[in-house]
């Protein structure tokens, strides 16, 4: 037997990637949904990746300085959404607005770190690695990879065989969720978890011999999970398509749509991940802006309603990042160039919401920069310890405090 | 010179009433040491004997004729598009073609235990010089394997021995060296790391090779496990090499890949590594020990090692002489990296956890997936669905069924299950071998 030449490049030359036909829904289940069984604290960052124009989103409208630096992108106070008589949310952020109303949204002001780079790649990476310094600062791991990879140690061997950290969408993994020995996947659709063909768990009863050893058990077992799993994961859906809380159909909606749908159906990854670009708004800033924003809030509010139908909107949280903030004068074209500092935003029944920090003054810059108000890292030490439960070495020089996001006992 | 040692629990398999060399035993060889076999294969090495069977996969020289020249191409262009995923399939193309299967399964081990991810490298020329010196080395002096493999242009930006200079050291290589390449947790101090990190300034890379630039080195002594002098980075891979725990940490990865829960004791385990070290760290010998040890062929180590995703894959493929016309070696990548097991892009240095990780809810829909996806043909262009009646046909079973106790014995080398092929490959057994 040859591998014949021609036969093989032929056939393997062509790049098929996996489109695989979505499986039918099954006939119309009558049974109710299985309870997620899932346990844990959830974490859903949303990276907003360009830098977000802070000035923009959270308006500091009593300012005098807005009137003064922004002209062309001066959005009308009258639209905006007030949130105190000095901070109003964008006119396109009303669902937003509807959070911090509902005492479900914190808004973290001023958010940075020292001596700020404006590259998009350093930024993002110090974001990421919560590592200050210049391009050439080693960062071999992420925040989050970081907090996995401690929460691995913690546990010992409870931790399940599900990955750390989920990648929603197709884009490369970010430097934050990459680790020294945690596990991040990346999921582009839920098709990679429906089950296609034949259920197969009856193929289980006639096991040969009753006295098996444990592993057999143990790839039964788990045999048994992955046929539940896809099973709720179709009766999920199917519910979805059936009046279940309707999302926007932007690329982000239906990617926390994606996460919902996998804690429901019991999954226990503690971390999800998903991107959300277009904030480089170097010119004709103000429509691009607006849909950013709206599409951003949206989809927060589509799956905390979700969740909350579903029992477990008190085990998730939120986090909403920029690399930098932008500039307070607007450049020449209708846009913004890099800046700062900016707000970062938290989200979820047990935040403790409403406006945190002091309001970036805008007659009060650094070089033509906001000042920051708050390290970032400050917010992921209050998400990490308080919200993951994660007890991670700190570097006592970065003297770093953890701020308080969360309601009560979580402090 | 070979010292002669008496491995007193490592005696050859003899062929007994308690374990005979029948079907399941040949079957067990071929899963573990290689990538799975054929009907005729499994028939060839079951009438010829254990000895010429395990002969067969130690010489690996079963090669069709055209392989090389084929695997070549294939590879050199994988390198100029600068697509890691046709260097996946590359490999792939190995996997499933190779007549040398054994070196196969070790270079994907020492790919595992030398994690190294083109997600940082980036750079797949890099990664095919890499996997290619695993590849060489595979069977040869661990000690010749870690020279070529930490002195390499992936190793080095994986483990940004480019950020490690003089005064401004970077222990990334210094610790994996030492507690994954090398010795592992508990055979060194937290200081060790930091001088040996010193003797590694230096090392770095310079229009894509390896190059020991003096000017980046410390000179200044060190002390390194008990040793002092000003040591360089070659100094320190002579003072591990000559740890005792090297061969150990050697010997229990060789384990982990032969040998399923539970089996190996920690005074066999011993014994395999005070032989390794007889032996000057020869993976051969060390390979060939475990194969044609009584422990390799018993009852409990057969069905009791959670298939890895690409043996689950690629096992099935060979078993079902699904290989002619080639299936996609492209969709096979994607498969495996939907299993869990994304060739070149281990998650993290320390490779793949292996073992029970390798099920999660969303690799067992994934493997069921496969099955169906290989029972209907998807794998090959234009699509070939799955006919087992044929296949058994063509081996003299005409009746159902004779055609369900073939396709048991093929796959798993036993006439335990019953069902049709699909059912086979969601069940239990398909995960374990």
């Amino acid at each position: 037997m040859r591998t014949n030449r021609r036969t093989f490049l032929g056939q393997s030359s062509v790049v098929t990637l996996g489109a695989m036909p979505a499986l039918a829904c099954r006939g119309a289940s009558t049974a109710a949904l299985p309870k997620s069984n899932r346990d844990g604290k959830v974490l859903v960052v949303i990276q907003m990746s360009g830098g977000n124009d802070g000035i923009n989103t959270v308006v500091p409208y009593s300012d005098e300085g807005y009137a003064k630096h922004r002209n062309t992108l001066r959005l009308p106070v009258d639209r905006l959404i007030k949130l105190d008589d000095s901070a109003a949310l964008h006119p396109s952020m009303r669902s937003a607005a509807d959070l911090f109303e509902d005492g479900r949204l914190a808004i973290v002001q001023g958010v940075g770190y020292p001596n700020p780079s404006r590259s998009h790649d350093t930024s993002m990476a110090v974001w990421h690695s919560a590592e200050i310094g210049d391009e050439n600062t080693l960062r071999p791991h992420g925040w989050l990879g970081k907090a996995m990879d401690s929460r691995r140690a913690q546990a010992g061997a409870d931790v399940s065989n599900a990955p750390d950290m989920v990648l929603l969408g197709d884009e490369s993994q970010p430097l934050a969720i990459q680790s020294r020995r945690s596990i991040a996947v990346a999921l582009s659709n839920l098709t990679d978890l429906r089950l296609r063909g034949p259920r197969w768990e009856a193929a289980e009863q006639g096991t040969r011999n009753s006295a098996s050893n444990s592993l057999e058990n143990f790839v039964g077992q788990t045999m048994q999970n992955a046929m539940a799993t896809a099973s709720a994961l179709e009766q999920t859906i199917e519910q979805s398509h059936r009046g279940g809380v309707v999302y926007p159909s932007t690329q982000l909606g239906q990617r926390m749509q994606v996460i919902s749908t996998l804690l429901k159906c019991g999954f226990q990854t503690p971390v999800y991940y998903a991107i959300q670009s277009g904030y480089d708004t170097h010119a004709a800033q103000m429509p691009t802006h607006a849909f950013l924003l709206r599409e951003f809030s949206d989809a927060i509010q589509a799956f905390l309603k979700d969740l909350d139908s579903s029992g477990l909107a008190d085990q998730v949280c939120v986090l909403g990042f920029s690399e930098f903030g932008r500039r307070v004068t607007e450049n020449g074209s209708a846009g913004t160039d890099h800046g700062t500092a900016g707000p970062v935003f938290i989200a979820g029944n047990q935040v403790r919401p409403g406006l945190v920090g002091a309001q970036p003054k805008l007659l009060d810059l650094d070089g033509g920069d906001l000042r920051m108000g708050i390290d970032f890292r400050d917010v992921y030490q209050g998400i990490t310890a308080n919200w993951l439960g994660v007890n991670q070495d700190r570097a006592s020089e970065d003297s770093q405090h953890s701020l308080k996001i969360f309601k009560g006992s979580l402090s | 010179m070979m010292v002669q040692v008496e491995l007193s629990s490592w005696q050859p398999y003899r062929p007994s009433t308690a374990s005979p060399w029948d079907l399941r035993r040949v079957h067990h060889l071929h899963r573990r040491a290689g990538f799975g076999a054929n009907w005729g294969e499994l028939q060839r090495d079951l009438d010829s004997g254990p000895h010429a069977a395990i002969d067969r996969l130690l010489l690996g020289n079963d090669v069709a004729e055209d392989f090389d020249s084929l695997q070549h191409l294939i590879g050199d262009a994988a390198v100029s598009s600068s697509d890691i995923h046709r260097l996946k399939a590359w490999w792939f193309y190995r996997m499933l073609y190779s007549g040398d299967p054994l070196t196969e399964r070790m270079t994907l081990m020492w790919h595992n235990h030398f994690a190294t991810s083109n997600l940082k490298v980036s750079n797949v020329a890099f990664m095919k010089v890499q996997n290619d010196k695993l590849r060489k080395n595979a069977m040869g002096k661990f000690s010749d394997l870690l020279r070529a493999v930490v002195k390499d242009a992936a190793m080095m930006v994986w483990l940004d021995a480019r950020a490690n200079r003089k005064d401004k050291p970077n222990e990334n290589l210094a610790r994996e060296l030492m507690e994954l390449f090398t010795l592992g947790v508990g055979h060194y101090q937290e200081s060790d790391v930091q001088e040996v990190a010193r003797a590694l300034t230096g090392w770095t890379i310079r229009d894509d090779a390896f190059v020991n630039v003096e000017a980046y080195h410390d000179t200044g002594p060190k002390r390194i496990l008990g040793r002092q002098g000003s040591f360089d980075g070659d100094d320190v891979l002579a003072i591990l090499l000559d740890q005792d725990a090297v061969a150990e940490r050697i010997a229990s990865r060789l384990c982990d890949v032969f040998f399923g829960e539970n089996v190996v004791p920690a005074g066999q385990l011993n014994e395999l590594a005070v032989g390794l070290r007889e032996h000057d760290l020869d993976l051969r010998w060390a390979v060939e020990t475990i194969l044609r040890s009584e422990a390799f062929f018993a009852e409990n180590n057969i069905g009791n090692r959670i298939l890895d995703p690409i043996q689950f894959m690629v096992g099935t493929l060979r078993s079902l002489e699904r290989v002619h016309p080639p299936p996609s070696t492209f969709l096979l990548a994607e498969w495996s990296a939907r299993l869990g097991q994304d060739l070149f892009c281990p998650p993290s240095v320390f490779g793949w956890p292996g073992e029970r990780a390798w099920l999660s809810t969303r690799t067992m829909i994934g493997r069921a997936n496969y099955a169906t996806a290989l029972l209907q043909g998807e794998l090959h262009r234009p699509s070939q669905p799955i006919a087992i009646e044929e296949l058994a046909q063509k081996y003299g079973c005409s009746t159902a069924e004779c055609q369900t106790r073939f396709a048991s014995e093929l796959l798993f080398g036993n006439d335990h299950q019953t069902g049709d092929v699909g059912w086979m490959l969601r069940s239990t057994s398909a995960n374990l071998g």
